[in-house]
């Protein structure tokens, strides 16, 4: 759900957002709640998709988390990824599939294993983040192993411009470091240690908290 | 659960005083007063208010923000204000949004006119928009589904489909997709909206984003005219409105009775109205060409001479049997003219099921033990027994979900086929498919504390624990017990039901009771009209008892019995035992039948068949499963020859020398009002457009009483064993119907035959999920597609019946049986020379 | 003792651990929580004056106290999704010290009666949640969670739960429906989250930063608690300052400490040689202010009354190098993004006023249409569902207000570049029907 488009193509039709131009395919059965009898689950999925219900006091609680293990499981939310939680957990697929469109990040289309989102929003764009954006857009080229957004604040504005790589706050990021963050990638080593916000230590120390008066 | 009572307050709304029930939103209590507050996805029949729109912001003294109205209880004093200039503002605002990408095709969109979009534009807009901006553009028109075309330009995201696929059918299919401006409103990858009350979304679409590829460009709203009736495809008689432009009906919306539908209609109703129009509808009167042996047409005078030589012939060797459409007057005028005329007691409407002691017929029916539908959703528990009301009686599956969603109704589903309402249950359970009479007995056991619950439940294969919860659920969960019951019961179970109803005391008491789904549109207004082998009108007892429809299947194909006269019946397809049937027409010497569609019985086997109408060319009254009496008013003219049933049968009458004195159908009505004590004095009138249930009027008093003391519930037939071979269940399909069939939107839904398997029993017999299986019982066999199902219970299979082609009715016999069913095309296959008409059904028909 | 609270040697090595956080004195509030009754915890935080956290700033203790007493089943629900852009000092609070957290929100749940607890963590933090979900771990192993804690009659339950990249799950009701299972559209209010709030139940949802400050609460008493800050505004604040600053970061203040030592003396001011344009206070949700309003103390009441708010105290700093014109157009485009899509004017307000925006960048639009995007976003404020949409409108409105000229200025500019040429006479376009 990135934005794609800066301008408004002012007389262009057609769809910018996925969906809106599709018809239903009139070949396919409808879509109730997947039967087990004939719905294959992977067992590990299946555990964790009843653990996190267990913990719940409504089992549909569990949906983000059982959403977030079945993209693990399959890399995104695959129609095949959706059926399966769909018939763990007793809901439609369609129910999943509008919770999974409406969180940023589940994917629906399927995407390249490395996940890097950089910020594009104001505190980083003030310092750079569009342009760091396009450097590691362009540093991937067309990997397919590579899945680049841009993204909203990932509340680490103090390490702008920043990126989240796998999970893994690394800023403030230079230019330069595109080349290397996508090397590190592919190499599999660390990426940026000396970048990653977890051994940052806090910014306060200088501050002095006044005396009240 | 006691329905909420309305207590009324006073606010002032624009400087006027109005008084409204309390806790009415301000939306609706603003019409109290006259004032009309737009909305757009308010709607009260989906549920909690949303407040998305934004369209009902007022002002109400002392709250700093503008509130919507439709989310605001109306409350004492309070002081609201809807056409100040921050109202105003606001309402302009709204609509200039609404109207930012929303396309301006009014004069080629299906709603324009009857769109409230443009209307509250009108009525509350600023007339201009500064949006300068491209609007969207999609492609247009997408299809959804078969049935219903999206166009998501111009949908407005009030949130109606949505909801009602979520909070009132259930179906969770329909759902909004990406969220913010990007938010669409989809399915699940490409599948399509396909549930059996997917059309109301249609109607409840407040612009032309949905619309139904029925009715699309078929006509504009100053060329159409609305015609109120009822619709008569399945025993909920929900009411309806009919679309009527030059003598066609065009389409088919819902009319709200709380009373009966609760302003929801299934697909069947909204859209099997294009039978009515069908290509083969008949509409001239058809008689066998002796030379040819063809059916021809012919003169009426001709059809009606030729009709009442053979039934005359017949004489007291003739039968009736009456279904579908049949309306109570038609019936009545029916049974007089077999009875009175032909001095035959052979009449039935009960589609080929057991006959039902008269004595337990008035039991059950006796005023005092009847719930009423709206008692479905403020019951405190209702407990759904043998039928599975998605097939059986389509909308009520919808007053259930919502007892339940929104009152807290506990639910508990007794059925042998797993059930739609399961997951709504508190507590389901099941029995073997011939297991009714033990589980209803073992159900009276765990309620009265008697008898030997363990050894009926053994009999009829259902959990003792499990009915011992259920026993407890409805002694402990409060008084207000519903038990909807079906009719295919049979008879043997119904003494310990009436056992059951008593021990739990629901005779007498308001919101409690029983309610029957009979077999058949208007089932429960025949058997009161008198269209029963041991029943004449008003219960009564008849003055010679005939047999009932099995019989009569039996003495036709004997010989016993001589002539066949059908009225809207088709037993070859809808009762049970096929092939029977099959002979029985062959065998008859005459078949007379009136009908609206051609079957091959007819085609083969008629002597005459009269034109019929269909239930939008009627007038007439039919009966609701809870006693409420409704009219049927004519829609549209008849087409080609088609005449009045009700005249047909009088005409037929003068002819075998009984003059019914009725020359018009309210004098029908007369007669029949006449006839049936408990319907004393009930006039058209009083009936009117909403139905009147006669268990309400005074006249009631006329009708039967309930026993005082519990009946002898007699010794049940275990289930049989599975013991390799499988127990047969069979179910109807809301699909499974030639008007279905022959409607062009429909025909894709058409029930197609499918073995549905428990997962082990699928996987001893080597068969997947979509592999063909023979079903054979004797030396009848029954081609279908496995259908593995995780909760159908192993040991049996479940078959459709009254499918087109390899219905189940082809299998089954007197007693509930067992069958064998094996992989179809692997090994040779089982000796089919049974199969009806002797021709095996090719792979195409199979898969088809 | 420090002068900070939840900031005290927040760096120490293993702080993240029950053993370290122990040591130094973690879950004596507790314990000592565990000894009052509920009603005298309440009094605490009511006596504290402590306000809070997460944007909206409703005193904490006010909240709890509208719980409806009796035995039901009641919620506490932590708001970690901190989405605020500018925000981010609820993640180094959660990484670094996840005990005072847990410690925290077992004393509100005990005083709002509550025994079923959730953290809704966003989604993007991962390692928070990784802290987080051993913390509570070791809480549990502890007995500080479970039946029965401390003898003390009080059981509770701490679920984490992740969500899954959406800003409108901070909000307080779209988060409950997220944590729900559903789509995270805020709901209708009334009814409140106190009276009907996660599964139907009364709950009680407050900011990470909130809840943590409660075991200080307890240590140091409400009274003595409500002696820090100012008036109105009890207490230390967490402050994100981002932005064209040299030294970005959180520090812990005192309420009422001047803007400008914050910007200037914590944060180091704009680099050098830069001044600055104008500032967000309390997030990107709050009306910017201008540089003379540095010297306003930062406090709830001082940034209300220059027209902004304080938020979730996040201060974002712009200095003269941007454009006004691009800092508006990203912001548009980040509300516009996280528009849940449920009600009119925050979906197509939104829409709209990015389209609007981008027109001015592409050099296709004229003065007037400042005039339409100002009033686009008067018909917005206090239209919506929920105040997602009054968190654009607001900051763009001040925008536009306070810098009408630089983006008067930027459309001429534009259009000259873009070759549109004289502007010309605005005409609206008049709709069918209605006059
Ligand atoms: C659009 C929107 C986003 C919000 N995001 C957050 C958030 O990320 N974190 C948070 O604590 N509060 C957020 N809030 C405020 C919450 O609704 C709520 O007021 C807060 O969690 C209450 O906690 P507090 O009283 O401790 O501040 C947001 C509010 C809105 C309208
Ligand atoms: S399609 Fe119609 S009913 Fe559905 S959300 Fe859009 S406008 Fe509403
Ligand atoms: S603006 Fe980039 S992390 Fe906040």
């Amino acid at each position: 759900m990135s934005e794609q488009s800066p301008a408004v193509a002012r007389y262009g039709h057609g769809s910018r957002i996925p969906g809106w131009d599709d018809s239903v395919d009139l070949g396919k059965d409808p879509a109730p709640v997947p039967d087990p009898a004939t719905t294959p689950v992977p067992p590990q999925l299946r555990e964790q998709i009843e653990a996190a219900m267990a913990k719940y006091p409504n089992f549909r609680s569990a949906a983000i988390p059982a959403l977030h293990a079945a993209q693990d499981l399959h890399g995104w939310c695959s129609p095949e990824a959706i059926e399966q939680v769909a018939c763990v957990m007793r809901l439609t697929p369609g129910y999943l599939t509008a919770v999974a469109t409406f969180y940023d990040m589940f994917e629906t289309e399927p995407v390249g294993r490395h996940r890097v989102y950089v910020c594009t929003n104001i505190s980083c764009s003030l310092r750079g983040g569009p342009e760091l954006l396009a450097a590691v857009q362009q540093a991937a080229g067309e990997d397919p192993d590579f899945n680049v957004r841009g993204f909203e604040c990932l509340g680490a504005c103090d390490i702008a411009p920043m990126a989240s790589v796998n999970g893994e706050f690394v800023g403030p990021l230079e230019l330069a470091d595109a080349e290397q963050l996508v090397a590190d990638l592919r190499e599999g080593r660390e990426v940026l240690p000396e970048k990653q916000l977890s051994r940052r230590a806090c910014a306060d120390p200088g501050a002095k908290a006044q005396a009240h008066e | 659960m006691p329905r909420p009572e309305r207590r009324f307050v006073t606010f002032s709304i624009d400087g006027r005083e109005v008084s409204a029930p309390e806790g009415v939103m301000l939306v609706d209590g603003a019409k109290y007063g006259d004032v009309e507050i737009p909305v757009f996805c308010y709607e009260p029949k989906l549920g909690a208010p949303v407040g998305a729109c934004r369209m009902c912001l007022v002002e109400v003294e002392g709250i700093p923000k503008l509130q919507t109205a439709c989310s605001t209880p109306v409350k004492d004093g309070m002081v609201v204000h809807t056409q100040t200039d921050r109202v105003r503002e606001a309402q302009n605002s709204v609509i200039e949004f609404l109207l930012v990408n929303h396309p301006l095709d009014c004069p080629v969109c299906d709603k324009g006119g009857e769109c409230p979009l443009q209307d509250i534009t009108f009525g509350w807009g600023r007339g201009i928009s500064r949006m300068v901006e491209p609007k969207r553009h999609f492609k247009k028109p997408l299809e959804l589904s078969p049935l219903i075309a999206i166009d998501r330009e111009r949908c407005i995201l009030c949130y109606r489909c949505v909801r009602f696929s979520q909070e009132v059918s259930e179906d969770y299919q329909l759902v909004l997709n990406e969220r913010g401006a990007s938010t669409y409103v989809g399915t699940f990858d490409g599948h399509p909206y396909v549930a059996p009350f997917s059309g109301n979304i249609i109607e409840l679409c407040p612009v032309g984003a949905l619309t139904s590829r029925a009715y699309r460009f078929r006509a504009r709203p100053w060329d159409i005219e609305g015609a109120g009736s009822v619709c008569t495809h399945c025993p909920a008689q929900c009411n309806v409105e009919f679309t009527v432009r030059d003598e066609r009906v065009l389409r088919v919306l819902a009319r709200d009775n709380e009373g009966v539908d609760d302003g929801w209609l299934c697909d069947k109703g909204r859209f099997a109205y294009q039978a009515i129009h069908s290509e083969e509808r008949i509409t001239e009167p058809l008689v066998r060409d002796s030379e040819s042996g063809e059916l021809v047409p012919a003169t009426w005078e001709y059809a009606l001479d030729v009709a009442a030589a053979a039934l005359q012939a017949g004489g007291s060797k003739t039968a009736a049997l009456a279904g579908g459409t049949t309306t109570n007057e038609e019936g009545f005028l029916l049974q007089r003219v077999v009875r009175e005329a032909l001095k035959s007691p052979h009449v039935d409407s009960r589609a080929g099921l057991p006959q039902v002691d008269l004595g337990l017929q008035q039991a059950l029916a006796a005023p005092g033990l009847q719930a009423t539908i709206p008692d479905l959703e403020f019951a405190h528990t209702v407990l759904v027994l043998g039928t599975d009301p998605i097939d059986d009686v389509a909308s009520l599956d919808l007053r259930i979900r919502k007892g339940v969603r929104r009152n807290g109704v506990k639910l508990a589903v007794a059925t042998s086929r797993p059930s739609a309402l399961d997951p709504n249950a508190k507590l389901w359970l099941r029995y073997a498919p011939g297991g009714e009479h033990a589980f209803v007995a073992a159900l009276e056991a765990a309620v009265t504390g008697s008898g030997d619950l363990s050894a009926l439940c053994d009999a009829a294969d259902a959990d003792p624990k499990a009915l011992e919860a259920l026993a407890a659920l409805l002694k402990d969960g409060g008084e207000d017990v519903v038990i909807l019951w079906s009719q295919r019961l049979g008879a043997a179970p119904l003494p310990a039901l009436l056992n059951v109803a008593a021990a739990l005391r629901l005779e007498g008491r308001d919101g409690a009771g029983l309610i029957e789904v009979p077999v058949g549109g208007n089932g429960r207004g025949l058997r009161e009209a008198g269209v029963q082998s041991n029943g004449g009108p008003g219960l009564s007892a008849p003055k010679a008892p005939g047999k009932p429809a099995r019989e009569i299947a039996a003495a036709l194909a004997s010989g016993d019995l001589s002539t066949l006269w059908l009225l809207h019946a088709d037993p070859v397809r809808d009762y049970a035992d096929r092939r029977l049937w099959e002979r029985a027409a062959a065998n008859a010497d005459a078949l007379v039948a009136h009908a609206t569609l051609l079957n091959d019985t007819l085609r083969e086997h008629a002597t005459v068949v009269f034109p019929a109408e269909s239930y939008a060319e009627k007038e007439g009254t039919i009966v609701n499963l809870d006693g409420r009496v409704q009219r049927l008013r004519v829609a549209i003219g008849r087409p080609g020859a088609v005449r009045a049933e009700w005249q047909v049968i009088a005409d037929l009458s003068k002819r075998l020398g009984l003059d019914l004195g009725v020359l018009t159908g309210p004098m029908a009505t007369r007669q029949l009002v006449e006839a049936v004590p408990f319907y004393a004095g009930l006039t058209l009138k009083e009936i009117g457009g909403r139905g009147v249930r006669w268990q309400e009027r005074e006249a009631a008093s006329a009708a039967p009483a309930a026993p005082a003391g519990p009946v002898e519930s007699g010794e049940p037939l275990p289930a049989p064993r599975p013991n390799g071979a499988l127990r047969l269940g069979t179910y109807r399909p809301i699909w499974a119907a030639p008007e279905v069939e022959v409607s062009p939107a429909l025909k894709f839904l058409a029930a197609k035959q499918q073995a549905e398997l428990s997962p082990v029993d699928a996987e001893r017999l080597g068969v997947d999920n979509g592999a063909k299986v023979s079903v054979t019982a004797g030396d009848a066999t029954v081609l279908a597609k496995v259908f593995v199902r995780g909760n159908v219970p192993a040991g049996t299979v479940f078959l459709a019946e009254a499918t087109a082609e390899q219905s189940a009715t082809e299998l089954l016999g007197e007693a509930p049986q067992l069958v064998s069913v094996e992989p179809y095309g692997q090994r040779p296959p089982v000796p089919l020379e049974g199969l009806a008409r002797g021709a095996r059904p090719s792979d195409d028909e199979v898969n088809s | 003792m420090s002068d900070k609270l939840l900031f005290d040697r927040i760096d120490e090595p293993g702080l993240d651990t029950i053993e370290v956080y122990m040591r130094r004195g973690g879950y004596e509030s507790l314990k000592r929580a565990l000894r009052m009754t509920p009603e005298e915890v309440l009094q605490n935080l009511l006596d504290s004056g402590l306000r809070g956290r997460g944007g909206a700033g409703f005193a904490m203790g006010k909240k709890v106290s509208f719980l409806p007493r009796g035995a039901m089943d009641k919620y506490l629900v932590c708001n970690a999704d901190e989405s605020e852009p500018g925000t981010f000092k609820d993640r180094e609070l959660m990484q670094k010290s996840p005990h005072m957290l847990v410690e925290g929100m077992i004393i509100a749940a005990y005083a709002a009666g509550a025994n079923r607890s959730f953290i809704y963590i966003r989604g993007e933090y991962e390692l928070q949640a990784m802290k987080l979900e051993a913390a509570i771990h070791e809480a549990r192993e502890a007995g500080f969670l479970g039946e029965d804690i401390l003898g003390s009659g009080h059981s509770q339950t701490l679920v984490l739960h992740r969500g899954a990249g959406a800003y409108i799950c901070g909000e307080e009701t779209g988060l409950l429906d997220s944590l729900e299972g559903k789509r995270g559209n805020p709901r209708l209010k009334p009814p409140f989250p106190a009276n009907q709030g996660l599964y139907q139940g009364p709950t009680l949802i407050n900011n990470v930063e909130t809840l943590a400050t409660v075991p200080h609460i307890i240590k140091m008493g409400g009274t003595e608690y409500a002696k820090l800050g100012v008036d109105n505004s009890a207490g230390t604040k967490l402050i994100s300052i981002s932005g064209n600053v040299q030294r970005p970061g959180n520090y812990e203040i005192e309420l009422g400490m001047k803007s400008r030592d914050i910007v200037y003396g914590l944060a180091g001011g704009p680099e050098p040689g830069r001044e600055i344009k104008f500032w967000f206070p309390g997030g990107s949700s709050s009306p910017v202010l201008t540089p003379e309003d540095l010297e306003l103390p930062y406090d709830f009441d001082s940034m209300a009354k220059a027209g902004s708010m304080l938020g979730s105290g996040a201060i974002i700093v712009v200095d003269d190098s941007n454009s006004v014109v691009d800092v508006a157009l990203t912001l548009a485009k980040f509300y516009r993004h996280e528009s849940c899509g449920k009600c009119t004017p925050c979906r197509e307000g939104t829409n709209w006023t990015v389209k609007m925006l981008q027109r001015i960048h592409e050099g296709d639009a004229t003065p007037m249409d400042l005039d339409i995007i100002a009033s686009v976003q008067d018909q917005i404020m206090g239209n919506c569902l929920c105040v997602l949409g009054d968190a654009m409108a607001m900051p763009l409105s001040s925008m536009v207000a306070k810098f009408r000229g630089e983006f008067e200025q930027y459309i001429e500019e534009k259009r000259a570049a873009a070759g549109f040429g004289e502007m010309p006479e605005p005409s609206p376009i008049a709709i069918a029907g209605a006059a």
